[in-house]
Parts: C-alpha cells; sequence; structure tokens
C-alpha cells in the first residue's frame, strides 16, 4: 500500500516537473516574464483607461480584478497546454499506452502551473500596490493568501476541463481563448457580478474564480474567516466539481480513443 | 511583368482569405474578442451610471481592436506555421521574395480585419441606434484608409521579425495590448497622461485613428484632420523605409547562416 503511495507520488512529482519544465525551458527570460506579467500589465491599463473614459471611478477595483486574474489565466493556459499539447506532438498515444496510473499523471500536470500562478499573483500584487498606491494597511494577509492559492487550484480545473476538450477537437485552443475573454466580463474581474444583465448572473457563479475573486477582495479589506468562509467553501466546491468533470473527461476520452483506435485521427 | 505580378497577388491573397476563413480561430480573433472588449466597456459603462455605452469609442473602438489583434496573430501564426511546417526556406528559396509574400499575405490580413469593423458598426447601427446625422464622412472614410495603410505598415514591420528570429515572434506576440494601449482603441487619446501621449505619437496606427474617431464624431476641422493623415503618412512611410533596409539584412542573415528553421 505504502509502495504504491510512493510509487504515485514519484510520478505525481516527476509529471509536475517534466511539464512544466517542457514549456518553459526553450522560453527566453523575456518571454517568460512577458507571459506572466507583460500581457495583463498592459490590459489593466488598457481596462483602466476605459474605464476612466466611461467614468468608471474605482480603477483600483479594476486593478485588484486583473492581478487576481493571473493565477487564473495562468492555471487555465498552462494546463490546457500542458495535457493539448500531447496531442498536436504525437505524444498522446505513448501517455496512453504507459503503464502508469492515470491519476497523478493528470493531476501532476497541474502542480507547477498552480505554484507559479500563485507566486506570480502575489508578485503582481506587490508591484500594483507600489504603483497605483494600493492601501494594504488593512489587508488580512493570510486569508488574502488563501484565496489566491485557491483561485490557482480551482482555476486548475477548468484548465483539465478545456486540456480535454483540446484532445477531441482542432479548435480547443480557440474555444479556451474565447472563454478566457468571456472572463473578463464573468467573474468580476473589472466590475461587480451584480453588474451583469440578471441572466448572466447564475452562469457567473456557476463558474470557479468568481467566489474566489469576491473572497480576496474582501480579505484586502480586512475581512476574516467569518465573512468570507461561506465564498471560500463555495469556491472549493465549485472548483473540486470542475477538476472531477476535467478527470472524468480524459478518463473517458482515454477509453473511447482505446476501444476505436482513432486516437491520431481525433 | 506586371500582369504576372497581378497574378500573384490574385494567387496569394486566395491562398490567404482560404487560410483565414477555415481557421476557426479567426471567428474568434475577429468577431469574439472585439465583442468581449466591447461587452466589458459597455458593461463598465453601465456600472458607471451611464444609460448608454458611448458608440464611437466603446462599439466601433471594439471592431479597430479586432483588426489590429487579427492583424498581429494571423500574421504571427503564418510565419509560425510556416516555419513549422518547412515552408518558410521555400518561400525564401523561390523566385518571389518573402518581402513581397509577406506584403501581399499582411495586405489581406489587414483587410479582412475589416470585418471587426463592419460588425462593430452594423452593430452601432442597428442595435444602439448610433445616428450618421453628423457624421464627416469623407474625412473618416479618408482616415479608414490611411489607418489600413498605417497597420499594414506596421504588419510587414513586424513579419521581418518574425522570420528573422523565433525569440523576436515572442515579442511580437505581447505587442497586441500595449499598442490597443497606446492608441486608444476604446478610449480617446487625451485621457491618458502627457508623456504617454507623446510615446504613442511613433505610432501611425494613433494618428489615422484619432481623425477617424473625430470624424465619426463630426469634426470638420480640416486642418485638424490633414495634419493628422500627413503625420500618419509620414510615419508609416518611416516604418516601411525601415522595414526595407531590414529585408535586405534579413534575407542576408538567413542565407548567410543557412539556419532558417532552426533560428
Amino acid at each position: 500500500m505504502i509502495k504504491s503511495l510512493v510509487h504515485s507520488l514519484r510520478i505525481y512529482l516527476a509529471e509536475a516537473w517534466l511539464s512544466y519544465h517542457g514549456r518553459f525551458a526553450i522560453t527566453s527570460p523575456f518571454g517568460y516574464i512577458a507571459s506572466k506579467l507583460g500581457f495583463p500589465f498592459f490590459l489593466m491599463l488598457f481596462f483602466i483607461y476605459l474605464g476612466k473614459f466611461v467614468g468608471f471611478t474605482n480603477p483600483l477595483y479594476i486593478v485588484i480584478g486583473n492581478v487576481l486574474l493571473i493565477p487564473a489565466a495562468n492555471g487555465l493556459n498552462g494546463v490546457n497546454l500542458a495535457i493539448a499539447d500531447e496531442r498536436q506532438w504525437g505524444t498522446l498515444s505513448y501517455v496512453l499506452g504507459s503503464p502508469a496510473p492515470r491519476l497523478p499523471i493528470f493531476m501532476g500536470r497541474a502542480l507547477f502551473y498552480i505554484l507559479d500562478g500563485f507566486i506570480t499573483a502575489l508578485l503582481g500584487l506587490g508591484i500594483a500596490a507600489l504603483i497605483f498606491h494600493l492601501d494594504l494597511s488593512k489587508v488580512n494577509f493570510w486569508m488574502l493568501v488563501l484565496c489566491i492559492f485557491l483561485i490557482a487550484i480551482t482555476s486548475s480545473g477548468l484548465g483539465f476541463l478545456f486540456g480535454s476538450i483540446s484532445l477531441v477537437s482542432r479548435d480547443g485552443w480557440m474555444i479556451l481563448t474565447t472563454f478566457v475573454s468571456a472572463l473578463y466580463i464573468l467573474v468580476g474581474v473589472n466590475f461587480p457580478v451584480e453588474s451583469l444583465p440578471p441572466m448572466l448572473q447564475p452562469v457567473a457563479y456557476g463558474l470557479p474564480l468568481t467566489r474566489g475573486i469576491m473572497a480576496a477582495r474582501l480579505a484586502l479589506q480586512g475581512a476574516g474567516w467569518g465573512v468570507i468562509g461561506h465564498l471560500v467553501t463555495g469556491e472549493v466546491l465549485v472548483g473540486a466539481i470542475y477538476i472531477l468533470i476535467g478527470y472524468l473527461s480524459f478518463h473517458l476520452i482515454e477509453k473511447r480513443s482505446m476501444a476505436s483506435g482513432t486516437l491520431d485521427e481525433m | 511583368m506586371k500582369r504576372l505580378r497581378w497574378g500573384l497577388i490574385k494567387r496569394q491573397v486566395a491562398v490567404q482569405v482560404q487560410v483565414i476563413t477555415l481557421n476557426l480561430y479567426s471567428l474568434g480573433l475577429f468577431v469574439i474578442q472585439p465583442a468581449v472588449f466591447t461587452a466589458v466597456g459597455m458593461l463598465l459603462s453601465h456600472a458607471a451610471g451611464n444609460a448608454m455605452p458611448d458608440l464611437v469609442y466603446n462599439v466601433i473602438g471594439g471592431g479597430i481592436m479586432g483588426m489590429w489583434s487579427g492583424l498581429v496573430f494571423t500574421s504571427t501564426f503564418d510565419i509560425v506555421d510556416d516555419r513549422r511546417t518547412g515552408v518558410l526556406e521555400f518561400i525564401v528559396g523561390s523566385p518571389t521574395s518573402l518581402a513581397t509574400v509577406e506584403a501581399i499575405r499582411t495586405l489581406t490580413n489587414v483587410i479582412a480585419g475589416l470585418l471587426s469593423l463592419s460588425v462593430a458598426f452594423i452593430a452601432a447601427l442597428a442595435i444602439f441606434g448610433y445616428s450618421l446625422k453628423n457624421v464627416n464622412f469623407w474625412g473618416a472614410g479618408v482616415s479608414l484608409l490611411l489607418l489600413l495603410f498605417a497597420m499594414w505598415c506596421i504588419g510587414v514591420f513586424l513579419a521581418n521579425f518574425l522570420a528573422w528570429s523565433r525569440m523576436s515572434g515572442t515579442f511580437v506576440d505581447y505587442l497586441e495590448m500595449p499598442v490597443a494601449f497606446l492608441c486608444g482603441f476604446m478610449y480617446p487619446i487625451r485621457i491618458l497622461p502627457v508623456w504617454l501621449q507623446i510615446l504613442s505619437g511613433i505610432l501611425p496606427i494613433r494618428w489615422a485613428l484619432q481623425a477617424m474617431d473625430e470624424s465619426l464624431l463630426g469634426n470638420r476641422d480640416l486642418a485638424f484632420l490633414i495634419t493628422h493623415w500627413a503625420v500618419s503618412i509620414g510615419i508609416s512611410l518611416i516604418f516601411l523605409g525601415i522595414t526595407s533596409w531590414l529585408q535586405v539584412k534579413v534575407h542576408d542573415n538567413i542565407r548567410v547562416s543557412g539556419e532558417l528553421s532552426s533560428i
């Protein structure tokens, strides 16, 4: 039993490292930093000035929302690519043909993207605090850390789901980028969820990140577990559902491909 | 000779149009992404208590965003795909120069971007009841032509970097938002700090776009428009000049090193 657990843990960690290393080892430092902070920074500036033009008087709302979206973008894009690239580079058949247990192989792909997104968001928050003079005097630091870490984890559930979609569709990347764009509207990044049309609000609450971002905003204002506990619990539940759906989708695709033998045609 | 060139243009445009239309990603770039940016602008406007969004900047501006994103990413992916599939070597080795192929491709991509603008414009007219009563039509038309020219000049300029090195492609990928932010695609440039307005002056798109937005808002000040058009043409030609100089360097570099597929 213990031997089996150690074996799975070893596969999990090896998979985590190889998956992350394989993606970023050939990236230049410029490309790495630009992908982590460059795009979100300029996107944030764009939304800030868009908000300023239309008379949205709380630019810090946009700043905080966009910083909190960093781990989500990392989890979504990174995990999705870690899975979808197997198909693109023709290595999926080796993965599915190997005797290694699927759970650590699948889950391991998210580990470093979660840690990376978490650290990048903390770094982004520090930079934003310096540039935009965020008032961090009241912040409940450990609750904020918990919320950011949670956002990074729950968004990886979406990454698993879209990664699985990428295995069966050649347009997986397009579907993902469209979805990521929709997050600018749906999860309360640039304006409160209450500003959405009523029909979109249930959609927002059905997604991971919405409650996590709300909880993180409250933690920045000093709120403790008593205030944000229900949001954190809701975020955990929604995130767990997406991770489960992502894993089951992967499992289903694997079974289907084994039965039909059409793995490379998908 | 002229007929041969025209034939080349027709064939290259036809191929490029097929590449764009058969790729679902183009739909995302030219239609969905601009719609999302427009929606963010409208919802921010709603959250700020406005009854109606600003049609020129929030709605039609979203179309400009789509034109730019489409240009940056289709041109980027063209070269990246050529490199990955080994076609780049054939293009460089063919009698038609890489520069000519890239110029025609970029032209097609720029014109395809008009789809974004058209969708945004139709949405402004049909959904939001945008009035054309005060629009300076000829001013907007000339500005649009110069905007397309400016985008084409920037597009061929960037294509050279991509052919030169895959690492520079990383840099080009991240130009989408800085340029959108600096040129004021969805807000007037005057709301930026003065130093950013000065910085944005190096981009010809900024001048043509400012003239177009003002024309759509009814500005008929000829001196203002001519100044902006002249600056836009001047900077576009400077980009074109640098591109011509760079093309020779890029061609020499990739032929001498012989490492086109690996650089």
